[in-house]
């Protein structure tokens, strides 16, 4: 029995995969191999529209589309961390800021000190 | 008695407000012992804002009585003060007030927030990113500039970018994700949050954001420090040196958005420095005695206060 965390990644992969909507029962005969009920799909789609990945349409049967491209949510999440909100605080330790290209120069030039004095 | 209490809390929360912070933060001897020094601005962070709240209510309590506590229910059950109650009481009194409930009120609004934007990260990265096969616990996210940070919580998580890991050899990486380990272990992240909450709270203050920002260039510091035991070989202190060096460096280039750049240009500096040519670490007795010091700091408001408590 797979867990819902790697279920939610299967489906985002199918959605991420699909050209257009999807209605869970296309999704539950794609996940075939993994033996889901058409219920467990629809609570692993409620869990993901709840944490703002997936929305449906009107249609019925609704079917359902990735708010956004895998790429998107990089890049949103690396636009917090890189960007100067309040919400950087929550990521405490990213490794290093960033630097101006002078202190950058500076940075290297003792480096390479270091590195001649060493032999 | 009372009159005494009130002016030796005043005196020392107009010490701890600017000329303790002010000098610890321009002093050399942090860099030679982070944990030190990180103890030492704990004390003067909670000592601080014991001794400022302390002072305001046992001047504005005095006319209720000299007893903290029995004044306290006094004032608020409505009984009549038993001196005259002149403005600056009732002054004092709104200041520890206000005070004490925007210092509480902020930690947990900046717990709450951070925690709710932490699972956001989390619930984000679980879903987009497969873990990573080499290194358990970390997640490699698909993105040019080289960065690497961590997700503090019950289930801490460890992320590399695709541009930190092509830019940096495999002795490098090693110690990135060994320094992002330390700050995992150790909890730095609560070491931060009453130096936000001061930050927000009194942002007048000074040496509110210099406290801060000490604060987490030695937290940076410690964490070079803990990454350092776990590594081998002589070179590790230069192999991370330049991990450092190359992931500042890299992080002006492609993919990164305004606003990001010449965050703590100065702090990285200082943590290469440290790297190249560790200064000699504190002798046991100057340790101690720094210890000692922060100790006796948090422990000269609360003993005043309890004195007048019952």
């Amino acid at each position: 029995m797979a867990s819902l965390g790697e279920l939610e990644r299967a489906v985002m992969e199918r959605l991420w995969a699909a050209d257009g909507p999807v209605a869970a029962t296309t999704l539950r005969e794609e996940l075939g191999d993994r033996g889901v009920a058409l219920t467990t799909v629809h609570t692993v789609l409620t869990r993901l529209e709840q944490k703002g990945f997936v929305v449906h349409d009107d249609e019925r049967p609704r079917r359902f589309t990735a708010r956004a491209s895998r790429e998107e949510h990089a890049a949103e999440l690396m636009h917090e961390v890189l960007g100067s909100s309040a919400d950087r605080q929550a990521v405490l330790a990213r490794f290093v800021g960033g630097v101006d290209a002078d202190e950058a120069r500076l940075l290297r030039e003792l480096l390479a000190a270091v590195d001649n004095t060493a032999g | 008695m009372l009159p005494a209490t009130a002016a030796s809390l005043a005196v020392l929360a107009v010490l701890l407000a600017w000329p303790v912070p002010a000098l610890v933060a321009r002093a050399r001897w942090p860099q030679r012992d982070p944990l030190v020094a990180l103890v030492c601005w704990q004390a003067i962070g909670l000592a601080g804002g014991l001794s400022m709240i302390g002072a305001l209510l046992v001047h504005g309590l005095a006319p209720w009585g000299d007893a903290l506590l029995p004044a306290g229910w006094a004032l608020l059950s409505g009984r009549p003060a038993a001196d005259a109650v002149r403005g600056d009481h009732w002054v004092a009194l709104t200041l520890a007030g206000v005070l004490a409930s925007e210092l509480v009120g902020v930690l947990l609004l900046s717990w709450l927030r951070t925690t709710r934007t932490r699972r956001r990260h989390r619930a984000m990265l679980e879903l987009v990113v497969q873990p990573s096969a080499g290194i358990p616990d970390t997640r490699l996210l698909e993105h040019p500039a080289p960065v690497a940070f961590c997700i503090p919580g019950a289930r801490p998580l460890l992320v590399l970018s695709s541009g930190i890991v092509a830019e940096l050899d495999d002795d490098q990486l090693a110690a990135v994700v060994a320094h992002e380990r330390a700050h995992l272990k150790e909890h730095h992240h609560l070491l931060l949050l009453p130096f936000v909450a001061w930050q927000a709270a009194l942002p007048v203050l000074p040496a509110a954001e210099r406290a801060h920002a000490a604060v987490r260039e030695l937290v940076e510091m410690r964490a070079d420090d803990v990454a350092l035991t776990s590594l081998d070989g002589p070179g590790a202190r230069r192999t991370l040196a330049r991990a450092i060096v190359a992931a500042a460096d890299g992080a002006g280039g492609a993919g990164v958005p305004d606003g990001a750049l010449a965050v703590g240009g100065a702090g990285v500096r200082a943590r290469v420095l440290r790297l190249l040519e560790p200064p000699d670490p504190l002798p046991p007795a100057a340790r101690w005695s720094a210890l000692v010091a922060a100790g006796l700091l948090l422990l000269l408001p609360t003993a005043l206060l309890l004195l007048l408590a019952g």
